[in-house]
């Protein structure tokens, strides 16, 4: 499978996929997207639904057995983390072009 | 009190529910077909919201509306099968919106002409299935008694009426079968436009 389809990620998508490291029911994702964003980003339900039901289908992540018999659980997949680490490097990239730019003056003086 | 009305931009049915709550108008259920069922009630300011979705298991539905309820919602109506899906605001909630993308709200008009595109499959695949069966005559599908349209009198009135029940009962589904994929036809038509006003609309944004 190819990973890199799914590159740039969204910032709702990174913070759903950088929440559920640690398995959580929808709601839950709500919240922990909203702190690990600084309340910036708000997700309201039916996006979040979406967003749980289009990742799951990506196989991004993926539901387990719940205690809850209502709420599912969800968790980051392999693929997801490996999504994660490809985006994460294309924006640390982006940072660095721009660090060169802005700090070591004329990025173009420099290729 | 039941009211038949048929609409394919969500956001109209949702202002309709609106102006209806404020009439004291109260929706108590939505049968597919158009059917609207009200409880007259003391008129009240109700925020409707529309979702649209159709769940392949019990679980997933479950699941679905226990996010709305946390996140502070509750289903008004809506089944498994019944593709809309009617919230209104409870008094935790934060927000009025039940999307905060322009994408995933379009995302509803999306699904909404994907299964009426699969409505009109099938009403096409049956219609061709009809063909087949009749040789591509569709005169096959109506009269076959030998000779009936010569015939006078007494002798043709009950040969004739003999062959209708059947006659009724070979051409009356694919005629409506042919309605039903025409009524899907124009919905798919309507759904896909508002479906790309609202990706351009976004695109225009950005």
């Amino acid at each position: 499978m190819n990973l890199s389809k799914n590159l740039p990620l969204t910032e709702t998508t990174f913070y759903i996929l950088l929440a559920l490291y640690k398995a959580g029911h929808g709601y839950a994702v709500m919240q922990d997207v909203e702190e690990l964003s600084g309340g910036k980003v708000r997700i309201a339900a039916g996006t979040m639904y979406g967003a749980l039901d289009n990742l799951t289908k990506q196989k991004l992540i993926f539901s387990l057995p719940s205690l809850d018999t209502r709420r599912k659980m969800y968790q980051i997949s392999p693929e997801g983390r490996e999504v994660l680490a490809l985006e994460a490097a294309r924006l640390s990239h982006l940072i660095e072009v721009y660090q060169m730019a802005e700090i070591g003056g004329d990025y173009h003086e420099k290729i | 009190m039941r009211r038949f009305k048929v609409f394919t931009d969500f956001e109209k049915e949702e202002k309709y529910l609106n102006d209806m709550a404020r009439e004291g108008k109260i929706l108590q259920k939505y049968s597919c077909l158009g059917f609207y069922h009200f409880k007259e009630s003391s008129p009240q300011d109700l925020k409707y919201r529309i979702d649209y979705r159709v769940f392949k298991r019990n679980e997933d539905f479950e699941d679905y509306k226990a996010l709305f309820e946390d996140a502070g919602w509750q289903h008004v109506y809506g089944t498994r099968w019944s593709c809309n899906q009617y919230y209104l605001p409870t008094q935790k909630s934060a927000d009025d919106r039940i999307f905060s993308s322009e994408e995933s709200a379009a995302a509803r008009y999306k699904l909404f002409y994907e299964m009426c595109s699969a409505n009109v499959s099938i009403a096409v695949c049956y219609f061709v299935v009809v063909l087949i069966t009749a040789d591509f005559n569709l005169g096959n599908i109506t009269f076959l008694t030998p000779g009936l349209w010569e015939m006078t009198g007494t002798h043709f009135w009950r040969a004739f009426l003999v062959e209708l029940p059947f006659v009724f009962f070979r051409t009356i589904p694919p005629f409506l079968l042919l309605i039903y994929g025409f009524i899907y036809a124009v919905w798919a038509g309507k759904s896909r436009k508002l479906y790309k006003q609202r990706v351009q609309e976004n695109k225009d944004k950005v």
